[in-house]
């Protein structure tokens, strides 16, 4: 247990921004005469410092934290010296700053280590470092310490690592299973059975459509015997157009895609849809990953740049933007700069790049100065809005490299109006090397670095979004931080095998979603097993499937499909569709004008609708929609009475409900009896929203619901006038017949399966 | 099954049976009940009305029922608010004194050319206790003798987000429960009809969103439930219509007998989740509107909480944007109703305290949009005989630097204060704290705590000790550990309690 009282030497080990020198401007005054003496003798870096270091120095200059920059276990990084300057100055020991804070005689940080921290060193110790340091400071490439940090897992070269072996082979479909077998049989488990025909087929669609089968789809596909049926259905489902609505919605939470400013005046954003449009065109035509990402960097430095090519940086576009009365232009600039290089760097890198903005990263290696390395690329692109050639007053929102470079300074603690030392564009020294084209690299020659196959990042941050995709959580879980105090991968040879497949199988993330929903993992049963609850609670060892609740834009998609009112129109503008009448113009100075879309467009996709970022559509918050404000890698998923309110009472899902009794009514086939054409009915009902039939428990209970309901609005026929709504009713039924079927499908499409892909 | 799973029953376990059977009516609601009946435990009562949020009884008897947590986001100056330093102002212009500079760093601050900064505020002594508060809190002011100041809080980190979290969850990492979680879990709502834990905010929200309020790694039914800050606090909560509440009542009894049927089949917790949530959101539809309908306040009340208040136009200032102290102020009030009505925890949020910069206009700002709303709800609640049993808390996630900021290009701005987790105060009135009461010293700069310190975890063992928890046993099983709020540490401060 923690406890005595932790002041006031705590302080020394929480701040962050230690600095080591004054400000790396004026030397250090000269305290020789008052250090203690150098040792006489000629000291070995090996036998003499190194251990002083480690004992003394590492824990807070070390492998795991580096405060102020200053890391004392790794050569280079101990000359170059701390965020604001030397702190060896080889050959001048009494220059040196290190001798004088380990000698407590620095003005500002007094002794070091701080109490507490490290051993405190000695005369006869600090004469031995005057020692080495008079004497050049010599540091043999043979003691460059190995520090953690290099050695982190995701810094490493992507190897394609070899399968393990298994007990039971024959359970394995791919080399997916094989890794995966492999620890569950180390953890003594066996995985679960495969998911019914039936789950498996809903659980596809909704993972790679987001919308569910149609009931003839699903009869066809349980009705085909062929031994491929499920590989089958899997081509057709990567070949559908609405595969690029499902995945591109995933993207653009990365994207912090929305149709509007934000900040106080919000204002519309009329033409932001196109760079949504070229994101589900590119995921559906399979665009290479590298290439898709060499086009929303740098496209429009790419050799012949295409209209295309510049609205797909578009991406760039989607940050906030301050036209409030009274702001500085100069610092929205940099805050926008700024969201770009970190979102860049989550994207693409996994890395927690921001951290480095105002000091040198407190875990991973990256220095402040590497952060305006990154930052620099973007620093020197316009906001340019290309006009769209054939469309009036048509427009889509790009970015331009700049003539005239802008200059990049490291901002001083993160201010940008603290400009400190002249930066040029550069990446992080601990991944592979920045091969450029020109003397000065620019975006297209980060793009590349990013892209290319030796960044060991890119492939692993990706195929672990993939994987999160299809199971809710990534192999690694904090998939926005491959960093150090990011997690470890729980299968660190599956992770490597899944980003070669991407890399080396043309960056096909189609292929890679191919191979994971075939394996016999992802097509296990999500059913919880008891016995697992105690040594696997969160399913890490993957021995079953997870139950998901699908996202927000998703559950709106579902009730429009099995409603059969979905507008199945794929891309164009943002759409309005209505929403709660207690949702008034909320933003500022009512900027948020709600013209509700008619026709179709009232019925589209989640994807489709318009995001109003001080305003958003509230169904999709209440579901946990990120706020767009900045990349969102990972969707919170809550579980709240408001939800339930939602389903239950807002207005476009009892629309749903009514149509789908319609539907319900009109589409199936009368029976020779009225009861066989209720329970025809009941099928087409269950099908329509779960993709399966009842069994003779929740037959019962539809049925006592549905006798109820339609006597109810026997007697009361203003009642079922009022459930039918408006819509012209089928002559052949009793309006409470119908009413009683808006009651039975608002039941279905509230039910937890039914937003959940199982 | 995780689900409800009793946290008393860990330390004390008796056969699981018999103490389900012998506690059924407190202790699950309705999705336990049900899981009982399946194991055939119970015969059936038509338990169904019941939710994981029904009351339970505490290790020993409380002081406190329910908490309204004020969490003015970003972090207040204590030495502008709650501690009076004489002696900045004395230094003020001054760079720290030699004895200080020695071992400290810092974030923001230049040290080379930091200087002291005295406060303009003026301290008065208020009530019959003496308290002594700034100028900026008249109204609370005049509830000194109900306030539980401490002014020796010291946390352990340095962010706000990660600062956030320990103030909420215990430790300043993601994926832990929050203290209105552990509440609910532990004891239930006395409200059957309201969530057991709501989270109101005015302004623009606080950058942690969901994480300050989540219910970690316990069911989601634990989790802070959002009111709307605009418009109404609640959507959806009329039937479509055609719908009576017969109906309504009828389509949720076939739809729980369906979610049921499916978790029999794949036992996921979240379905039973998903079950209490559509219970809760039936009885919300009655409750809910009564609940922020404020047409039977008397004017006098919502004159007292500032409902009606002009609004001051600061748009660009941190805690600024439109309507926000009607919303704080509402948000005040409606704290008041929740908790009338059985709520176990409210939290309220204002973003943001995060004064880096032009400290004196913009926590003037703040404190004029809280300070009455707060003092008139310490008021209300002991007027109505609920402030013993209702713990009310104002606490920032650290507090802020003796030095000003002087980040080099802005030397001109306005004065701020930078982080500063070492030392700072807190607010409490009501729920068993001691009345009347200033705790803990901290040097003569407010910079370190000199005496009675009380750490971030003290709190919450305090907290949750007040409302009849031992805090070593209010525990949960993850993992195979026992987890619980104050993992790290913690103890009841004993000093404070009346």
């Amino acid at each position: 247990m923690r406890h005595p009282p932790r002041w006031p030497w705590s302080l020394v080990l929480v701040f962050a921004g230690a600095t080591l020198s004054a400000d790396g401007e004026e030397p250090p005054a000269a305290h020789g005469d008052s250090l203690p003496p150098a040792a006489q003798r000629t000291v070995d870096f090996v036998a003499d410092i190194q251990p002083l270091l480690r004992t003394s120095c590492y824990s807070c200059h070390g492998p795991e934290a580096h405060e102020g920059g200053l890391r004392l276990d790794a050569k280079k990084r101990a000359l170059e010296g701390g965020d604001t300057g030397a702190a060896i100055v080889p050959g001048k020991s009494d220059e040196s700053r290190l001798i004088h804070l380990i000698a407590g005689q620095d003005e500002d940080l007094g002794l070091m280590p701080p109490e507490g921290e490290g051993t405190p060193l000695s005369a006869e110790q600090i004469g031995l470092l005057r020692a080495w340091i008079d004497q050049g400071a010599v540091w043999p490439e043979s003691a460059e310490a190995s520090p953690a940090q290099v050695d982190h897992w995701s810094f490493q070269p992507i190897a394609r690592p070899h399968l393990p072996s298994v007990q039971d082979a024959s359970w394995a479909a791919n080399p997916i299973d094989v890794f995966v077998l492999a620890r569950l049989e180390q953890a003594q488990l066996a995985p679960s059975p495969p998911a019914e025909r039936e789950t498996l087929l809903r659980r596809v669609y909704l993972d790679l459509l987001g919308v569910p089968p149609e009931p003839h789809a699903a009869a066809a596909f349980l009705a085909d015997e062929r031994p491929d049926a499920y590989e089958q259905l899997v081509d057709r489902l990567l070949a559908s157009p609405h595969y690029g609505e499902r995945w591109g919605r995933r993207w653009l939470d990365l994207a912090r895609y929305a149709d509007s400013d934000g900040y106080e005046k919000d204002l519309a954003r009329p033409h932001a849809w196109r760079y949504r449009e070229w994101v589900i065109g590119a995921i559906n035509a399979d665009l290479p990953f590298d290439q898709f990402t060499l086009k929303q960097i740098a496209g429009d430095l790419l050799p012949n740049a295409t209209l295309d090519d510049r609205i797909a940086t578009g991406f760039h576009r989607n940050t906030l933007h301050n036209t409030e009365g009274g702001i500085d232009p100069e610092e929205d600039r940099v805050k926008k700069t700024v969201d770009r290089a970190n979102t860049v760097a989550t994207i693409w890198l996994g890395l927690t790049m921001g951290c480095a903005q105002c000091h040198s990263h407190k875990y991973d290696p990256i220095t402040q100065r590497e952060y305006f390395g990154l930052y620099a690329f973007f620093n020197n692109l316009d906001e340019a809005n290309p006009e769209v050639p054939g469309e009036k007053d048509a427009k889509a929102q790009a970015v331009a490299e700049r003539d005239t470079p802008r200059e990049t300074h490291i901002h001083v603690r993160g201010d940008f109006l603290s400009p400190g030392d002249v930066v040029s564009a550069g990446t992080p020294s601990v991944l592979p090397p920045l091969t450029m084209e020109h003397a000065s690299p620019n975006r297209l020659d980060l793009a590349r670095w990013i892209a290319s196959p030796e960044n060991p990042l890119t492939a692993r941050v990706a195929a672990n979004r993939v994987w999160q995709a299809l199971w809710g959580q990534g192999l690694v879980r904090t998939s926005d931080d491959f960093g150090l105090q990011g997690e470890a991968p729980s299968h660190p040879e599956l992770l490597d095998w899944l980003a070669c497949e991407l890399r080396d199988g043309g960056w096909s993330e189609k292929r890679l979603v191919r191979a994971i929903v075939t394996s016999q993992t992802y097509r296990q049963s999500s059913a919880l097993r008891t016995e697992l609850e105690a040594l696997d609670p969160e399913n890490v060892l993957l021995a079953r499937q997870n139950r998901l609740r699908v996202e927000s834009e998703i559950i709106r998609d579902l009730a429009l499909a099995a409603s059969g009112l979905w507008d199945s129109r794929v891309g164009g503008p943002s759409v309005r569709p209505p929403q709660p009448a207690e949702h008034a113009t909320l933003t500022y100075a009512g900027s948020a004008k709600w013209a509700v879309s008619q026709g179709g467009d009232a019925y589209r996709r989640g994807l489709y609708t318009f995001f109003q970022r001080t305003s958003p559509y509230p169904m999709f918050m209440t579901f946990d929609a990120p706020d767009s404000n900045e990349c969102c890698v990972r969707r919170e998923q809550s579980n709240t009475p408001l939800q339930s309110l939602t389903l239950w009472n807002d207005g476009a899902f009892f629309e749903c409900a009514q149509n789908l009794a319609r539907r319900v009514v009109g589409e199936s086939p009368q029976g020779e009896t009225a009861e066989e054409t209720y329970q025809r009915r009941l099928e087409y009902a269950f099908r329509l929203c779960l993709a399966r039939t009842p069994d003779a428990v929740e037959r019962d209970a539809v049925e006592k619901l549905f006798r109820s309901q339609v006597e109810i609005c026997r007697r009361d026929p203003q009642a079922a006038q009022a459930i039918l709504g408006s819509s012209p009713t089928q002559s052949s039924t009793q309006p409470e017949e119908l009413a009683g079927w808006v009651i039975v499908a608002r039941t279905l499409m509230n039910l937890d399966e039914f937003i959940t892909r199982e | 099954m995780s689900i409800a799973r009793s946290p008393l029953s860990d330390s004390d376990s008796p056969d699981r049976r018999q103490f389900f059977t012998s506690a059924a009516s407190g202790l699950g609601g309705a999705a336990l009940s049900w899981l009982l009946l399946h194991e055939g435990v119970l015969a059936h009562d038509g338990a169904a009305s019941g939710n994981p949020l029904a009351p339970r009884q505490p290790h020993f008897p409380a002081k406190a029922k329910a908490c309204i947590f004020i969490l003015p986001e970003g972090a207040p100056s204590h030495l502008d608010l709650f501690d009076p330093k004489p002696k900045l102002r004395e230094l003020h212009g001054q760079p720290l004194p030699e004895s200080m500079v020695k071992n400290v760093r810092f974030a923001f601050i230049k040290k080379e050319t930091a200087v002291i900064a005295g406060s303009a505020r003026e301290f008065t002594q208020h009530g019959q206790c003496g308290m002594e508060l700034s100028d900026y809190l008249p109204h609370l002011g005049r509830c000194a003798d109900d306030l539980c100041l401490v002014r020796s809080m010291h946390t352990d980190a340095f962010n706000h987000h990660p600062a956030q979290l320990m103030l909420n969850s215990g430790v300043p990492r993601f994926g832990r429960p929050s203290m209105g979680a552990w509440l609910n879990y532990g004891l239930g709502s006395e409200s059957d009809n309201l969530p057991g834990y709501v989270v109101l905010s005015a302004g623009r929200g606080g950058s942690g969103g969901v994480s300050n309020w989540t219910s970690g790694f316990l069911p989601s039914s634990y989790e802070g439930v959002v009111f709307r800050s605009q418009g109404e606090p609640v959507l959806n909560l009329a039937n479509p219509p055609g719908l009576s509440r017969n109906m309504q009542q009828q389509g949720l009894e076939t739809l729980t007998a369906l979610n049921r049927r499916r978790h029999e089949q794949l036992h996921d917790p979240e379905i039973a989740s998903r079950i209490a949530s559509y219970e809760l959101a039936f009885r919300m539809q009655a409750a809910a509107p009564e609940l922020v309908d404020l047409s039977q306040e008397t004017a006098a009340t919502l004159d007292a909480y500032g409902v009606t208040r002009p609004e001051p136009n600061h748009k660009g200032f941190r805690g600024g944007g439109p309507n926000v102290y009607k919303q704080f102020a509402t948000n005040c009030l409606l704290a008041r109703r929740l908790v009338e009505r059985g709520v176990r925890f409210v939290t309220l949020i204002h973003a943001s305290w995060d004064h880096h910069s032009n400290i004196d206009a913009e926590l003037k700002y703040n404190c004029d949009m809280a300070d009455q709303p707060l003092a008139a709800l310490i008021q209300d609640l002991k007027r109505r005989g609920l402030l013993d049993t209702t713990l009310v808390i104002f606490a920032g996630e650290f507090g802020r630097t003796p030095l000003a900021e002087n980040r080099p290009g802005r030397e001109k701005a306005p004065m701020g204060r930078d982080h500063h987790p070492y030392a700072f105060s807190i607010l409490m009135a009501g729920g068993g704290m001691k009345g009347g009461f200033t705790y803990g010293k901290t040097d003569e700069l407010g910079w370190s705590v000199v005496e009675n310190p009380v750490h971030m975890n003290d709190f919450h063992a305090t907290v949750l000790h007040q409302f009849g928890l031992d805090h070593l046993r209010l525990t949960h099983n993850f993992k195979g550990l026992k987890v619980r709020l104050t993992d790290q540490g913690g103890r009841v401060v004993q000093d404070l309690l009346s």
